[in-house]
C-alpha cells in the first residue's frame, strides 16, 4: 500500500510537466498544428525558471518566465509553419536543437547552483483524506496550479468563443474565412499559447521537481507530451489521466529501487512509451476519427492504409 | 501544404517579384548570412567575439589537414540516416525513428560483433555486423510498418516512441548484460582491432563515407529507375488512386519502411564498427534527428542528401573544436545549424513544396 501511494504521489509530481505540455499541446493541436518543439519549449522554460529562480530567488517569477521563452519558442514555430509553410515535424525538431544549443550554451554556469524551489504544502482537510489525500493534496503550487489549468483549457476550448475559432480552426479552417477570420492569426495564437504551458511544464520539471539543472533534463517528456495528446483523444481530462499514468510509470523504477528489488530502471523506464504504442494501436481507428481534421492532413500527407 | 489558407491563391506581388529578381543561389545566401548574424548576436549576448569563434569553426572546418576526414567520417552515419527519410518520403511517410533505428541496427551489430569477434576472421564478422545492422533496423522500421497496417498508427507518432525505446533497450544491454566493467563506465566490451571497418589506405577517411555514397546513388537509381521506385511515388502522391490503379498500396508502405529502417541500421552498424566502437550511453545521439534534417534540407532528394549531410557534419565539427577552443559547450552549435534550417524554411520555402 505504501509502495503505490509512493509511486502515485510521485506520478503525480512527475507527471505534471508532462500534463502541462500536453494540455499546451492540445491547444495546439486542436487548431490544426503538431508542435515538436514542445521539448525546446519545456526545455527552455527549465533553464529560464531555473535561471530566474536562482538570480532572483523568486520561483514564481521563474515559472513566468519560462513560460513566456517556451511561448516565444513556439511562436517561432507557428510562423514557421503557419505562415511560411513548414514541415511540421522538420521545424519542430528545429526548435529542439535550437533549445538543446541555447540551454546548453547558457546552462552551464547553472549546473549546481542552488534555488528557493517550490515547498510541498499539505492542503489542510484534503490531505487528510485516505489514499487521496497524500497522492493529491500534499503536492506543490505548481502541482495544485495544474489542477486548475486542467479545466481551463477545457473550458477554453469548449466554451469560449476562442476556443471554438481554435476548434474550427483544426476542424473546418474554411469556415473561419468565410466568416471573416484570419485561420493563420487564430493558429499562431493557439500554437503560442501551448508553448506557454509547455514551458510553465518545463519551469516545473527543474524548480518544483528535480530542483535542479542539467543539460537536456526534458529527456523526451515533450516527444511524451505530443504522443499523449493523441492517445487521449484531444481531451485536457484524458490528457490528465494519461500524464499520471506516465508519472507513474517513471516513478515505479525509483520506488522499486529504494526498496531493494533489483530490477534494471531502464526496464522500467520503458514502460511508458511502450504503454502509449499498445493504447495507440487499441484505440487506433476511434483515435483517428477523433482528431481534428486538419490534423489528419498533417498525418495523412501518406495514403490511408486501405 | 497542410496550412494555406483557402484556396492556394497568387503569391503577394512582392514576394512573386523578389523571386523572379532573386535566385535561388541569393536566398540561399541571404538565409544564411542570417543565420550567422542571428548567432553572433547570441555569442556576443554570451560574452564571446563572434569574430574568434567564426575564425575557430573556419580553422577547425577549412584548414587543419584531419578536418576533412573527420567531417568525411561524421557524414557517413548522418547520410544513411537521412536516406533512411527520403525512402518512406517517396511514399508519402515521416520516418521520424531514424534515431531508433540506428539504435537497434547498432545493438544488432555489437551483439553479433560480441558473440564472434574473438575467434571468427575480421571480414566475416563485419560481413554480419552490417547484415545485423540491415536486420536490426529493418526490423524496428517494422514494427511502424506494422502499427500501420494493422492498426492505423502514424508512423511519425510511432517511430518517435520507438526512438524512446530504442535508447532504453540500448542502456539496459550496456548497464547489465553487455556492460564490460561493473565499477568503470557502462559500455560494452570493445569491437577487436581485426574488424573495426578499415580506411581508406594511408587517407584515414573510413570506409563508411563509401558506403554512404554508394548507398545514395542506389537509392537515387532505385527510385528514379525501377518500377518499385515508380510505384511508390504514385502511392506518396495519391494512394487512392494508386489503390485504384491496382497497386498493392500496404506493401509498398511496408518495403519503403523497412528499406529506410535498413539504411538507418546500416548508419548504426559504421556508427559502431568504424566509429565508436563500442555502445555506450551517448551513442550515436541525435545523428537520426539531424539525418531527417538533412533529408528534409535537401527535400527529400537522394544526391543532394550527401550535400545536406556534408554541412551538418562540418558544423558538427565545428562544434567539437568550439568546446576545445573557445570554451563554449559542443552543443552551441547546434543553434548555428538550427538558425541556418530557420532561415532556409523561412526564406527559401517553396510555397507549397512543404511535405
Amino acid at each position: 500500500m505504501n509502495l503505490i501511494i509512493d509511486v502515485l504521489t510521485a506520478g503525480v509530481r512527475g507527471g505534471t510537466s508532462i500534463l502541462y505540455a500536453g494540455l499546451g499541446e492540445t491547444i495546439s493541436e486542436r487548431a490544426g498544428v503538431i508542435n515538436l518543439g514542445t521539448e525546446g519549449s519545456m526545455l527552455l522554460g527549465a533553464l529560464a525558471a531555473y535561471m530566474v529562480a536562482a538570480d532572483t530567488g523568486n520561483p514564481w517569477l521563474g515559472v513566468l518566465v519560462g513560460g513566456l521563452l517556451g511561448a516565444m519558442l513556439s511562436l517561432l514555430h507557428a510562423l514557421l509553419v503557419v505562415w511560411r509553410g513548414a514541415n511540421q515535424f522538420a521545424s519542430g525538431l528545429t526548435m529542439l536543437f535550437l533549445a538543446l544549443g541555447l540551454t546548453s550554451l547558457f546552462g552551464a554556469a547553472y549546473v549546481g547552483r542552488t534555488i528557493t524551489p517550490f515547498e510541498v504544502w499539505a492542503i489542510p482537510v484534503l490531505s487528510d483524506i485516505p489514499f487521496i489525500g497524500p497522492i493529491f493534496f500534499e503536492q506543490n503550487a505548481l502541482v495544485y496550479l495544474s489542477y486548475l489549468a486542467v479545466p481551463a483549457v477545457w473550458f477554453l476550448l469548449f466554451r469560449t468563443k476562442w476556443g471554438l475559432l481554435i476548434r474550427t480552426a483544426g476542424e473546418r479552417s474554411d469556415a473561419l474565412t468565410v466568416n471573416g477570420y484570419h485561420v493563420k492569426r487564430v493558429r499562431i495564437a493557439a500554437v503560442t499559447a501551448g508553448g506557454f504551458l509547455a514551458g510553465v511544464g518545463g519551469a516545473q520539471l527543474s524548480i518544483a521537481y528535480t530542483n535542479s539543472w542539467f543539460e537536456n533534463m526534458v529527456a523526451g517528456r515533450g516527444f511524451i507530451a505530443v504522443a499523449l495528446v493523441i492517445f487521449a483523444s484531444w481531451s485536457p481530462i484524458k490528457v490528465m489521466g494519461g500524464a499520471y499514468l506516465f508519472g507513474a510509470a517513471l516513478a515505479l523504477g525509483p520506488a522499486l529501487q529504494a526498496r531493494g528489488v533489483g530490477i534494471n530502471q531502464f526496464a522500467l523506464h520503458v514502460i511508458p512509451f511502450v504503454l502509449t504504442l499498445v493504447v495507440l494501436a487499441v484505440l487506433g481507428r476511434r483515435t483517428i476519427s477523433a482528431a481534428p481534421a486538419e490534423l489528419k492532413r498533417v498525418f495523412e500527407n501518406g495514403p490511408p492504409t486501405t | 501544404m497542410t496550412l494555406t489558407d483557402a484556396p492556394p491563391t497568387a503569391q503577394p506581388e512582392w514576394l512573386s517579384t523578389g523571386k523572379k529578381a532573386a535566385p535561388a543561389v541569393v536566398r540561399w545566401a541571404v538565409a544564411i548570412l542570417c543565420a550567422l548574424a542571428a548567432f553572433s548576436v547570441i555569442i556576443v549576448f554570451k560574452g564571446a567575439s563572434p569574430l574568434e569563434v567564426f575564425g575557430d569553426m573556419w580553422v577547425s572546418t577549412f584548414v587543419r589537414p584531419r578536418s576533412l576526414v573527420e567531417i568525411l567520417n561524421t557524414m557517413a552515419p548522418i547520410a544513411l540516416a537521412a536516406l533512411a527519410v527520403v525512402v518512406p518520403a517517396r511514399a508519402g511517410m515521416s520516418n521520424v525513428g531514424g534515431e531508433g533505428q540506428l539504435i537497434v541496427g547498432a545493438i544488432a551489430a555489437a551483439g553479433v560483433a560480441l558473440a564472434t569477434d574473438q575467434f571468427l576472421p575480421g571480414e566475416t564478422v563485419m560481413v554480419l555486423m552490417l547484415l545485423a545492422g540491415i536486420v536490426g533496423g529493418a526490423a524496428w522500421a517494422a514494427i511502424a510498418g506494422m502499427l500501420r497496417l494493422v492498426f492505423q498508427v502514424n508512423e511519425a507518432v510511432s517511430t518517435l516512441l520507438l526512438n524512446f525505446v530504442a535508447l532504453d533497450l540500448l542502456l539496459f544491454l550496456i548497464y547489465q548484460p553487455w556492460r564490460e566493467d561493473p565499477s568503470g563506465q557502462p559500455t560494452s566490451r570493445e569491437l577487436v582491432d581485426t574488424a573495426k571497418l578499415p580506411e581508406i589506405s594511408g587517407l584515414g577517411i573510413g570506409i563508411g563515407i563509401v558506403i554512404a555514397v554508394v548507398a545514395a546513388i542506389a537509392v537515387f537509381f532505385v527510385l528514379k529507375y525501377t518500377r518499385w521506385g515508380f510505384k511508390l511515388s504514385v502511392v506518396g502522391g495519391n494512394a487512392e488512386a494508386a489503390r485504384r490503379a491496382g497497386l498493392h498500396v500496404p506493401v509498398l508502405i511496408l518495403s519503403a519502411l523497412l528499406v529506410g529502417g535498413a539504411l538507418a541500421g546500416i548508419a548504426g552498424m559504421i556508427q559502431f564498427a568504424g566509429i565508436e566502437y563500442k555502445l555506450r550511453a551517448g551513442f550515436g545521439l541525435q545523428i537520426g534527428y539531424i539525418g531527417f534534417l538533412a533529408s528534409w534540407l535537401a527535400r527529400h532528394r537522394p544526391l543532394p542528401v550527401l550535400l545536406a549531410s556534408f554541412v551538418f557534419a562540418a558544423l558538427a565539427v565545428a562544434g567539437d573544436s568550439l568546446q576545445l577552443d573557445a570554451q563554449l559547450p559542443a552543443a552551441t552549435v547546434s543553434i548555428l545549424t538550427a538558425f541556418i534550417l530557420i532561415a532556409v524554411l523561412g526564406f527559401t520555402q517553396k510555397k507549397g513544396a512543404a511535405l
